[in-house]
């Protein structure tokens, strides 16, 4: 009968064995490096930037991590997040139907929301594998969004609501201040709420959380809609700062957030993971493309940030897997 | 049939099953079975594997409904087949296998399900949680961090934390499924020190275990289930270890069990050489210094109780698990620990428990599926031929009389005991010399277990070394010319297959050694 010893680990071994000190030490090291290279890295310019474009994988983030944990996927998201702009695009356009802010802006909720729903019930009560609804919606609603958009581009966005995104109320973008209070509200639903609790439970045992009586519908349809619901809050704070809405927006948007949830700690397998790891992970992977900027690699960037990337959730995955296997033991003994 | 004084009268009546009967898919678990638990009461349930015990835990705890009959708890039905309904009345139960949420501490463990609330019953009352939690296991003597995940966590306190959950529920039926199956001699002393202080607090326990020293140690009445159905149910007092193996067991056997004469098992005693040689095999925590030989021609029947290690010592052997200790030797051959394809190579074949997860490809056809295990010979050039595949697939059909229209249908379609002969033809296909069967008839209807008997003593007659592992003990008796009693990983004791009595294969299942 062999004794596991790991709870007698130093607490200093504790926190630095954890996902999260490693990519804070990472990122501080980066910031480090680049300032050295070239100063104007840490110009409050450059850090708002930084964060605008950390806004809406954040915003999204936090609900393809609680999607995640109960060992479930949605790969639509970027797709989604086309719909609902284009969505936007047409109410609130002035060369479209031209509706006020409070009509269209919680339309385009609602809109998310419902859809996200819908993929809860087609994995709930359809009991199809999340994977293969949300590979479908991927394509669906980007073949939605180009037959909405009919061929041309939206413009002519309110000016407040672009302004509102591109600078902000005092000096701060709207998508910041959005996914702040986002990542505030989804670590009181995770550490506060019995909900929250549950969905990690589930995610941790199925048949244990089936002993106690738990149901997995309520659980899978609200983080669904919850993620539904984001993405298009993302659409929201995000979609302004561009010229013209077109149709490829948020492509491949998902791989970045699913694999930012991912490189965050969070299993695959379900029932692990922290928000505080997935938001370093978020400003990882995100600053990725400045840094290289600065580093005057130049066009060479583009590439080297998805091979930087890949590499990054590579490392999580295969790292995450080797700890599992020494965390959970040998035989269930 | 005694039934417990105690209980019959109403007010010290806790529980009364009264006449369950429940069915899974063709098999009948439980049949026409009642009894009642009394109020402060540890009442042990008894029986061998398959007598029903598991079932019934299920129906208690809500998981599944009974067919017929009735639970009544307290005066009031049980609300059947739902989990949360029986939590509510009463009852609670701590698992066999872990039912912990391994990413989750102690204090959610507890509480999952039936959180403590705060701020309008919208959040966790965390603090308040992590006071009672850490009460609830000052009084099981157990301190334990609490913000750790449970996987974390050894065994011992990880069924610590699952009893404090039971008591936080305000339970009057606490069920225990084996609850010291894998524990020490000291936490397992340890455990039933908490059950005394739980039958103190006025409450019931149905404490479900092999482990009969335990049972004398601490029950008041024990109920025996066989194949289904009640036996009886006695005072701990009246009762000793032979008469309850017995109950187990059952009275209308001889002492001598009957033998089928399909062909007599070998009586010379010729000293023929060991086709398989175990020497000292050990695997940390699964089973120790397990040394036995096969003679070509042998039947070697492995009995135990479940969990007793039987079958991962068969997957040692052959090359599915590694081992830390001691060897195996085919035929003078020194095998490495951990390889299938040398086992495979030397003439072992090994026909597993789980034939429709790992003996079969269960959307295969059928002739694919009896070709797997010897591909290479059905090869040309190193493209695989069909015409030999077919003509295989065609005599194994006949020798083996497995009944299929047509061999390429996908092998699900066959009745259990068909596909268990093709599992069996697939590797005689790869013309072994060591043959070794996990369960060769669960599942198996009567006419194609007779079947299956007569092939595996056919097979030892025309020479074959057999390690033939069963739970059903009329089954080792008919077919082993010795049989070799497992407990908790060792070689409990090792009779002569046409004397031993199926009271002392039990025995020495049960206790750990011959009686």
């Amino acid at each position: 009968m062999t004794r596991n010893s790991k709870t007698e680990t130093s607490a200093f071994a504790r926190i630095t064995t954890r996902r999260e000190f490693g990519l804070a030490v990472l990122i501080a090291l980066i910031t480090i490096f680049v300032s050295f290279f070239d100063p104007r890295f840490l110009d409050a310019i450059n850090l708002r930037d930084i964060l605008v474009r950390c806004a809406p994988t954040a915003i999204v983030a936090c609900g393809m991590m609680l999607v995640i944990v109960t060992a479930e996927i949605d790969i639509s998201v970027g797709s989604l997040m086309a719909l609902t702009a284009a969505a936007m695009g047409i109410m609130l356009s002035e060369n479209e139907w031209n509706l006020s802010l409070w009509i269209g802006l919680p339309a385009t909720l609602m809109l998310g929301t419902a859809v996200g729903l819908l993929t809860g019930l087609l994995v709930t009560v359809g009991k199809v594998p999340s994977i293969i609804v949300t590979l479908g919606l991927l394509t669906a609603l980007r073949g939605f969004t180009t037959l909405m958009m009919g061929g041309k581009n939206i413009d002519g966005l309110p000016p407040s609501l672009q302004h509102a995104a591109k600078q902000g109320f005092w000096g701060i973008p709207l998508g910041v201040w959005v996914a702040a209070c986002v990542l505030v509200m989804t670590l009181v639903i995770i550490a506060w709420t019995p909900l929250g609790r549950r969905i990690f439970a589930f995610g941790s045992s199925r048949y244990a959380a089936t002993m106690c009586g738990l149901s997995e519908k309520p659980l899978k349809l609200f983080v669904f809609a919850y993620t539904g619901f984001l993405t298009a809050l993302a659409t929201i704070v995000d979609v302004p700062r561009l010229p013209t809405i077109e149709s490829g927006i948020g492509l491949e948007f998902e791989l970045l957030v699913v694999t930012c949830v991912v490189v965050g700690g969070v299993s695959i397998n379900g029932g692990r993971g922290t928000l505080l790891g997935v938001l370093l992970a978020v400003v990882l992977m995100t600053m990725i493309r400045p840094v290289l900027t600065y580093l005057e690699i130049g066009e060479e960037a583009e590439k080297w940030t998805k091979a930087i990337q890949g590499t990054l959730i590579a490392i999580a995955v295969i790292g995450d897997s080797l700890l599992r296997r020494r965390r959970r033991g040998g035989p269930r003994s | 049939m005694m039934i417990h004084s105690q209980a019959t009268q109403s007010d010290r009546l806790l529980l009364r099953i009264d006449r369950i009967n429940k069915a899974y898919g063709g098999v009948q678990a439980l049949q026409d079975v009642s009894f009642e638990v009394g109020r402060g009461e540890v009442h042990a349930l008894c029986g061998e594997n398959g007598a029903g015990k598991s079932t019934l835990i299920k129906l208690l705890t809500g998981v599944t409904r009974p067919d017929s009959g009735s639970l009544v708890m307290n005066q009031g039905a049980l609300p059947v087949g739902n989990v949360r309904g029986c939590e509510a009345a009463g009852i609670a139960v701590l698992h066999q296998e872990s039912t912990a949420f391994p990413d989750l501490n102690a204090i959610d463990n507890i509480f999952v399900g039936r959180e403590l609330r705060a701020a309008g019953g919208f959040l966790l009352a965390r603090d308040a949680m992590r006071r009672e939690a850490a009460e609830l296991l000052e009084q099981l003597g157990e301190s334990i961090d609490l913000t750790v995940p449970l996987g974390q966590l050894p065994l011992a306190q990880r069924q610590m934390v699952s009893m404090a959950r039971a008591m936080s529920c305000q339970c009057q039926l606490f069920i225990m499924d084996e609850p010291t199956a894998s524990l020490s001699a000291q936490e397992s002393q340890k455990m039933l020190m908490l059950v005394n202080q739980l039958k103190e607090q006025g409450i019931s326990i149905l404490y479900v275990s092999h482990r009969l020293e335990e049972i004398f140690q601490v029950a008041d009445a024990v109920t025996v289930l066989r194949d289904g159905q009640y036996v009886a149910t006695h005072a701990v007092e009246d009762l000793d270890d032979r008469k309850l193996i017995q109950l187990m067991v059952g009275r209308e056997l001889d002492e001598l069990t009957v033998r089928q004469t399909i062909s007599q098992p070998k009586s010379d005693e010729t000293q023929k050489p060991s086709t398989l040689k175990v020497d000292q095999l050990s695997r940390q925590g699964i089973f120790q210094d397990v040394s036995f030989s096969i003679a070509a021609g042998e039947i070697v029947g492995m009995a135990g109780l479940v969990g007793a290690g039987r079958s991962e010592i068969a997957r040692a052997i052959f090359g599915i698990d590694s081992y830390d200790e001691g060897t195996v030797e085919v035929n003078g051959e020194i095998l490495p620990s951990g390889s299938v394809a040398r086992a495979k190579h030397v003439g072992m074949a090994m026909v597993p428990e789980d034939r429709q997860h790992e003996g079969l490809v269960l959307p295969m056809s059928v002739q694919n599926n009896l070709t797997l295990a010897n591909l290479r010979d059905l090869q040309d050039f190193g493209w695989l031929s069909q015409t030999r595949e077919r003509g295989q697939a065609k005599r194994l059909i006949a020798d083996l009389d497995i009944r299929v229209t047509d061999p390429r249908l996908p092998v699900e379609t066959l009745s259990g005991g068909n596909q268990q002969k093709v599992v069996i033809g697939k590797w005689l296909a790869s013309m072994p010399n060591l043959l070794i069967l996990d369960e060769p008839t669960r599942g198996v209807d009567v006419a194609a277990k007779a079947q299956v008997h007569r092939l595996i003593r056919e097979l030892a007659d025309e020479g074959m070394a057999t390690l033939m592992i069963s739970s059903e003990l009329s089954e080792i008796l008919t077919l082993s010319d010795r049989i070799l009693v497992i407990h908790q990983g060792r070689i409990a004791a090792e009779f002569e297959g046409a004397t031993a009595t199926q009271e002392q294969l039990l025995h020495a299942a049960l206790v750990g050694s011959a009686p």
